[in-house]
């Protein structure tokens, strides 16, 4: 058989070749980094073993992933091998069918793919079994953790993968195209699938594009499988993920037989576009030949010899001149021309789905949009990913371009310097890269244009792409030039260089090397808002940049020496030429690059480890050991709490630097003397001087005079009071801090103070008293690791007394000078206002108690001004940015005059916003004050009444934390999250419910039950312990919603007005869901405790479906609506144990007729009544008057807040008419 | 200006010795290194062109060291390889002035007159706008002459040039390198005698890596006179021959085998003197009956 014997051929040539086991050992060693990695730190966190089994499926799905990267020579070379060595006039000609000769090959290639992904198994084996490992992280053995995740995962990628190769391989006839089908693959289902899931919220088609089956499925695993599930739960081919793998083996199959389809054995040549050329120019005979010329010919025309250029002259227009060839050649080719329409479409795309957050649009204003087109080299998650990858495989097409068409012997024997091929190849895809960027550009604008924006900043357009953007990028070309000259083999040299890369992007994290010298073109990164402009962020990043443009020298002058020119490719040799071409201006070059990369690196880790501290992760958690160890017993004694805080701030926002001083009032709380005062000046400031106003002494070193110091002035300081502090005495701490920064550190520089938008956390910088619980390690597998004592990563809810210290509250006075062109923001009421010299001063002083950590602002600030009643509203924005400040007005107002009227009043006297320099849409409250970044004010949800006003809601929700927050300050225990921010979206609802009415208030409880920005968790703990994100923002309001439904408004307000009136003091204990769960309790009639219980005691999750809804007119002309419906109702523990409960309750169900235009699908109610309902199936009968469209059971989802795209809570209603009835009812 | 090769060995990776100690002299003019296939010619070729070093042993052209000084030499060199590829989708015109700005031509009207002539020199002025994908073998090898020819090279390597070209393209295709040869040194390899007869004013055969002889083709050609003996047999009888007789070569004759057969005197009655030829010259070196390798080894063993 000739197909068995084409295949035999074809799987042994792969074995043998070099490149097929150099991708199999980089694969093992990705798989080993991945599984060590990742399982380790999740394995302690989660709880499931390195060898569970969805920790397997996760590694190899991601080892799949660097295959495709990687591995695409092998499906290239089988494919186009024949066509490329110029062997296909004597392979086509044998009497083989096109079928076995594709399939013999494509199975070849498909059996040496799938012996190089055994490298994933096995890496991930190697990872679990090789030592190194803990025995406590290893579960027993399970074979098929293993085979279902290679059957289900590896195997229909590496089918679809390879068959996607092989056809773009055959058709082009180029090996490396190969390459390009995996890049499609790869950026499909790592980057489009991800914007399609997540951002543009069509999970359904983001699941099916994901070719690797895998990043989206496994996500959805890693959050929506509970760590039991994770533990044993095999990974099975069912649902979306049978189908996305039957897709993608379909996807292969057609691609198979498109190549069956379009192949033939036939010539192929340039000759054959040629031949269409010429026909076309009236040549029909078409040959090429110049016979005719041989006889008549002269042969002896004198060639005229001009004299020729020599020297520097020469070598720039040797360099041009290559450069333009190369750009030419990689432009014209049909991946360059596919680049040229792929990356304006994805800069729509892209820049259109992130000019919006969740649905709403925001203003595309250039900074917007530049930070949109922009992603540091190293970010993998960005779509910008394609860039580089797409640069590293148009780089190993030109270098390797002479070679393959068979020119380089005559280019090789040219009176060219290497170093000019080489310069000539970076700077051809410099252009490439340079008209990437310009697309980028375009698409920017375009987008840009179509939303109306007027005021386009070229400029900043051009710095931003072309002056940073590009200079990102462009430093990547001369390392996988370098890689390409040394390892001087076509597909292991690519393979390298993207190895290289993958080892940029998360290698290097993978290994431990965390200093950005140390990562290829890494560094701080730059960012450009329109409040900070450039500010200090530029410098960093260019000497960092600067660093690794000596290293890129370094890396082309490396390529120039060691590229192999002519036949000598033993490596000996190569030196010797090396060593040859290390003469003259190269050795000048050379020395110079040296001196440059070292002087630079130099000054870089003189500013990042010398006037900046740089910790590694180890160093900073032995600090954090080292600060337990010595400072825990002090963990539980009585300590002073400050009651009062006076400051004068000088700030010099030029200069980044900050003088300030102050004093503390400390006051005794507790029922003791206390003598002994713990006071820990901030990290990384200057603390001048720290003085108690009385008699005090300080002990060495914690007391322990013998230790080693590793936290040397960082570390807390231990006073001993002469006289101790009696029960209700106070103490005045004075304390005189400098900060100023120093040269740029690692991570680059503190972007607190800035030239305009400064954002100060008091927290950062004044000291504090007594032990720092945050300043323990709180990770289990690092204090099992340091044998540090376990602990809980947060009190339990019963531990009231926890984190007391936070929870103080203080009355503020502040005199903060800036310069006179700036306002300062800080809480509590301007007293005053005054200028001294250059220099204006603000008196800001609070008339009711706020908490310790507090902001202070400065900047250029417009102030929008109004009232409600005695509370004076300010909005203190960047001038430009003012188009939801109505909105927000609006809101305030609404929000201030429903809580006062359901909780309490308001006690201060003033309500600000402020505007703080970022791209963030994000809003976050302290007392009297809230903050946000520069995208708020961008958000434009325009005024159509079906459209969510998301501004409004948040800054309702803001204004909630006014109450829950701010006047009620709660314990860092179990369920602090659900009781701050549950409350605070509990009562926005009520505010969006009041100013827009239920239908508004619908559409944002709608919003927060889509899956995206926050998934929602089935497991669970009991909301009361609640500590995520979907308990805190989703649950906790969906719960009191929910007993708002059934038992009205006023007796949740009731209970929620005398949560507040216990706990407004601040007084410990401090409040915590127990409590509200008591004043719920309180006011909840005997039916609905158990729906109370319900929701804050167990996790109970409500499953209710419409199967099926027909409705039968009767001949009374009203119409009997039977509802097929399911109603479930499970319990779910911490381990994802799942227990199904009787249900029993009175759930809503409703019918629904035709909505008028415009209007919500629900907003026409034919009957909405709540029916007894048990679990099960059953069939409802209703009867109705009038029409019905769709029917319901808990329509609302006022508890089953289930977050599926498809609505099963509702079903169409099925018409039954009588024949006869038919055109009447149609009508 | 000659071409001074001494002692130049190379011995590749793989264990192949492919020169032994080649030494060589070349001056201006056509000078032919004719040898079979895997003699060592290419190598030699590559190292003349700057793409390959030595192990040992030096080569100098003038006062130019070619290992030393590769950029020197690239400056005054043609070379027209073997085998070689050239970019499909390009014209003649652009890629030959491309080349023209690599080789320092850079003055934009002078580029314009260079790349003209050589094109019309190699015939290819008709087609300088079709694609290289297009091009027939021999319009291939017409540009790779053009291309060698841009630097007004006083060191011309030509590799082989002829093999695969059809009877008037190699016509036509040698009319041009003689035009060359009366300035510069021009060394071509082949392995066709007609080559190198037809063209050249010294010769050395190569074999095996070793310089076997190197002579004038005339006076080689003289210097067998009276040695070279032909006889026309049936193909049965050549093994019988064979055995009696030094034969040098053998050849096809209406059916019937031509021998030719080195000896100082006659070799037999059947035998008639023939005036020799530089392929005789050629069989009779490789044979080892003139040339290095005479009375080195006996004749009948000379090919193992």
């Amino acid at each position: 058989m000739k197909l068995g014997e084409i295949f035999r051929f074809e799987f042994g040539y792969q074995a043998r070749r070099v490149t097929t086991w150099a991708v199999f050992i980089a694969l093992v060693v990705v798989v080993v980094l991945f599984s060590r990695d990742n399982s380790i730190a999740e394995a302690l966190l989660d709880d499931f073993f390195l060898n569970s089994p969805f920790a397997v499926a996760k590694n190899m799905v991601l080892g799949s992933l660097i295959w495709l990267l990687i591995g695409a020579s092998t499906a290239g070379d089988a494919a186009a091998r024949d066509v490329a060595t110029g062997m296909h006039p004597l392979s086509w000609t044998t009497p083989v069918t096109r079928t076995a000769y594709l399939g013999g090959r494509f199975l070849g290639a498909l059996a040496a793919n799938l012996m190089i992904l055994l490298a994933i198994p096995l890496g991930v084996l190697l990872a679990i079994y090789a030592p190194g490992i803990g025995a406590e992280l290893v579960g027993p053995f399970r074979l098929a953790a293993y085979v279902n995740p290679f059957f289900i995962f590896v195997l229909p990628t590496a089918f679809a993968a390879t068959a996607i190769q092989f056809t773009i391989a055959t058709v082009s006839g180029r090996p490396m195209a190969g390459y390009l089908g995996s890049l499609f693959l790869f950026f499909m289902s790592w980057i489009v699938a991800g914007i399609v899931y997540s951002v543009m919220g069509r999970p359904e088609l983001g699941r099916m594009l994901d070719a690797v089956g895998a990043i989206n499925v496994v996500q959805e695993m890693s959050t929506g499988w509970t760590p039991a599930e994770k533990r044993v739960r095999l990974i099975a081919a069912e649902g979306a993920l049978l189908w996305n793998r039957l897709l993608w083996i379909g996807v292969g199959l057609g691609a198979l037989g498109l190549t069956g389809l379009r192949f033939r054995f036939a010539h192929r040549a340039e000759g054959r576009r040629w031949l269409r050329f010429k026909g076309g120019s009236g040549s029909p005979q078409g040959l090429p030949t110049a016979d005719a010329g041989i006889t008549s010919g002269s042969g002896s025309t004198p060639v005229p010899q001009p004299t020729r250029a020599m020297g520097a002259r020469l070598t720039v227009r040797q360099v041009l001149a290559l450069a333009a060839s190369s750009y030419r050649s990689l432009a014209l080719s049909w991946g360059g021309l596919g680049s040229f329409v792929l990356i304006p479409l994805l800069t729509l795309i892209v820049v259109s789905s992130q000019i919006q957050l969740n649905g709403i649009p925001l203003i595309a204003s250039t900074a917007r949009v530049v930070d949109v087109l922009v992603a540091p080299l190293a970010d993998e998650l960005t779509p910008w990913i394609l860039i580089p990858l797409l640069l590293i495989y148009f780089a190993g097409e030109l270098v390797w371009r002479e070679r393959d068409t068979g020119l380089d012997e005559i280019t090789d024997a040219m009176p060219l310097a290497t170093g000019v091929s080489v310069l000539g190849n970076f700077l051809g895809l410099g252009m490439l890269l340079a008209t990437w960027i310009a697309l980028l550009m375009v698409g920017g604008v375009a987008i840009q244009l179509l939303r109306g924006v007027r005021e386009l900043q070229i400029v900043l357009y051009l710095g931003a792409l072309f002056g940073l953007q590009f200079m990102e990028y462009l430093l990547l070309v001369p390392l996988v030039l370098g890689i390409h000259a040394v390892v001087n083999h076509k597909y292991i040299g690519h393979m390298v260089a993207l190895m290289a890369y993958v080892f940029i992007v998360i290698g290097a994290s993978l290994l431990g090397i965390d200093h950005r010298l140390l990562v290829w073109g890494s560094g701080p990164a730059w960012s450009y808002t329109d409040m900070m402009g450039f500010g200090p962020t530029l410098g960093p990043w260019a000497w960092f940049r600067a660093y690794w443009g000596a290293w890129a020298g370094l890396a082309l002058i490396v390529a120039s020496l060691l590229y192999a020119r002519g036949g000598d490719t033993r490596i000996s040799e190569r030196m010797a030429q090396a060593r040859q071409r290390l003469a003259g201006p190269m050795a000048r070059a050379a020395l110079l690059a040296v001196g440059l990369t070292a002087g630079l690196g130099g000054f870089v880790y003189y500013n990042t480890n010398v006037l900046n501290a740089y910790a590694t992760a180890d160093q900073q958690a032995d600090w954090h050991e080292a600060y337990e160890r010595r400072f825990g017993r002090f963990e539980s004694l009585a300590q002073p709490r400050v009651a009062a805080t006076e400051l004068r701030v000088e700030l010099w926002p030029d200069r980044r630097a900050a003088d300030i001083t102050g004093r503390y009032q400390l006051v005794n709380s507790s029922l003791e003397p206390i003598d002994t005062i713990l006071v820990a000046p901030a990290p990384g400031v200057e603390a001048v001087t720290l003085e108690l106003d009385r008699a005090a002494m300080r002990l060495r070193a914690g007391g322990l005079e013998d230790e080693a110091d590793i936290l040397d002035d960082s570390g807390p300081r231990v006073y001993v009071l002469e006289s101790s502090l009696a029960p209700g005495d106070s103490a005045w701490l004075a304390f005189e801090i400098r900060v100023a920064p120093r040269g740029f550190s690692e991570s680059g520089v503190d972007l607190s103070i800035v030239g305009n938008g400064t954002f100060v956390s008091t927290v950062a910088w004044l000291p504090r008293i007594g032990f720092q619980a945050d300043r323990l390690i709180t990770s289990p597998s690092e204090r099992r690791a340091r044998e540090l004592p376990p602990r809980a990563v947060i009190p339990v809810l019963e531990d009231s007394t926890a984190n007391e210290a936070w929870a103080g509250r203080i009355m503020l006075d502040a005199v903060v000078g800036t310069y006179a062109d700036q306002i300062v923001v800080a809480p509590g009421t301007l007293q005053q206002t005054w200028t001294e010299g250059e220099r204006r001063y603000f008196h800001y002083r609070t008339d009711a108690p706020i908490g310790f950590d507090q902001s202070i602002f400065s900047a250029d600030y417009a102030v929008r001004e109004d009232r409600w009643k005695e509370v004076a509203i300010r909005i203190f924005h960047h001038p430009g940015h003012t188009a939801a400040l109505d909105r927000m007005i609006a809101s305030v107002h609404a929000s201030l005059a429903e809580y006062s009227e359901r909780y309490g009043s308001y006690p201060w006297s003033q309500i600000t916003l402020v505007e703080r320099p970022g791209h963030g849409v994000g809003m976050s409250a302290n007392a009297s004050m809230v903050n946000f970044g520069e995208g708020f004010p961008q958000w434009d949800p325009g005024d159509s009444a079906l459209r969510l006003d998301m501004p409004f809601a948040v800054v309702a929700h803001e204004l909630g934390h006014q109450w829950w927050g701010a006047q009620l300050p709660y314990a860092f225990v179990e369920g602090a999250p659900v009781l701050s921010e549950g409350l605070a979206w509990y009562s926005a609802l009520q505010v969006v419910e009041a100013t827009y009415g239920t239908d508004q208030m619908r559409a944002l409880l709608r919003f927060m039950r889509r899956p995206y920005p926050i998934r929602p968790i089935r497991l669970g703990r009991p909301l009361l312990r609640g500590l995520d994100p979907w308990m805190a923002y989703r649950k906790g309001p969906y719960a009191l919603h929910a007993l708002r439904e059934y038992m009205g408004a006023d007796r949740v307000d009731r209970a929620l007005r005398t949560l507040l009136d216990k706990h407004r003091s601040g007084a410990p204990p401090l409040a915590t869901t127990l409590d509200l769960y008591r004043e719920l309790k309180a006011v909840t009639p005997d039916s609905i405790q158990p729906l109370l219980h319900d929701l804050f005691e167990v996790n109970v999750i409500w499953e209710f479906a419409v199967d099926r809804a027909t409705a039968t007119a009767r001949d009374d002309g009203a119409w009997d609506v039977a509802m097929d419906i399911r109603a479930r109702k499970v319990v779910v523990d911490t381990a994802g144990v799942e227990t199904d409960l009787d249900l029993d309750a009175w759930i809503e169900v409703g019918v629904f007729g035709r909505p008028e235009a415009g209007r919500d699908r629900l907003s026409q109610p034919l009957h909405l009544a709540r029916h007894r309902i048990r679990s099960g199936d059953h069939t409802l009968t209703i009867t109705v008057q009038e029409r019905p469209v769709l029917a319901g059971i808990d329509p609302h989802h006022v508890l089953d807040w289930e977050e599926r795209e498809d609505d099963d809570n509702i079903e169409r209603v099925v018409v039954r008419t009588r024949p006869a009835e038919g055109g009447a009812a149609g009508g | 200006m000659e071409l001074r090769i001494q002692g130049v060995s190379k011995t590749y990776a793989n264990g192949v010795q492919a020169l032994k100690r080649v030494s060589l002299t070349i001056p201006p003019g056509m000078y032919g290194l004719l040898g079979p296939n895997g003699a060592g010619k290419s190598t030699l070729m590559r190292m003349l062109a700057t793409l390959q070093d030595p192990d040992e042993g030096s080569i100098t052209l003038g006062d130019i060291d070619v290992v030393a000084q590769k950029d020197d030499v690239r400056r005054t060199l043609g070379y027209l390889p073997q085998e070689f590829g050239v970019y499909p989708k390009v014209t003649a015109e652009s890629l030959l002035n491309h080349f023209a700005v690599l080789e320092g031509v850079t003055g934009g009207r002078a580029r314009r007159e260079v790349v003209e002539a050589l094109l019309r020199k190699t015939n290819l002025w008709d087609v300088r706008k079709q694609k290289l994908g297009g091009f027939s073998g021999g319009m291939k090898q017409r540009f790779g002459v053009a291309v060698a020819l841009l630097g007004d090279p006083r060191l011309m390597i030509v590799d082989e040039p002829t093999a695969g070209l059809d009877p008037a393209e190699r016509v036509r295709f040698l009319n041009l390198l003689s035009e060359l040869g009366e300035s510069s040194v021009v060394l071509l390899s082949t392995h066709i005698v007609e080559d190198v007869s037809e063209l050249c004013t010294r010769m050395a055969i190569i074999d095996k890596g070793q310089i076997l002889l190197e002579a004038e083709p005339t006076a080689a050609v003289e210097g067998l006179g009276g040695r070279i003996w032909r006889r026309v047999i049936d193909r049965a009888e050549l093994p019988a021959l064979e055995r009696e007789h030094p034969v040098i070569s053998t050849k096809l004759l209406a059916g019937q085998t031509l021998v030719h057969v080195y000896a100082e005197a006659s070799p037999g009655h059947a035998f008639e003197p023939t005036r020799p030829d530089l392929e005789d010259v050629y069989f009779a070196t490789m044979a080892g009956h003139i040339g290095r390798r005479a009375g080195k080894t006996a004749p009948a063993e000379s090919a193992p």
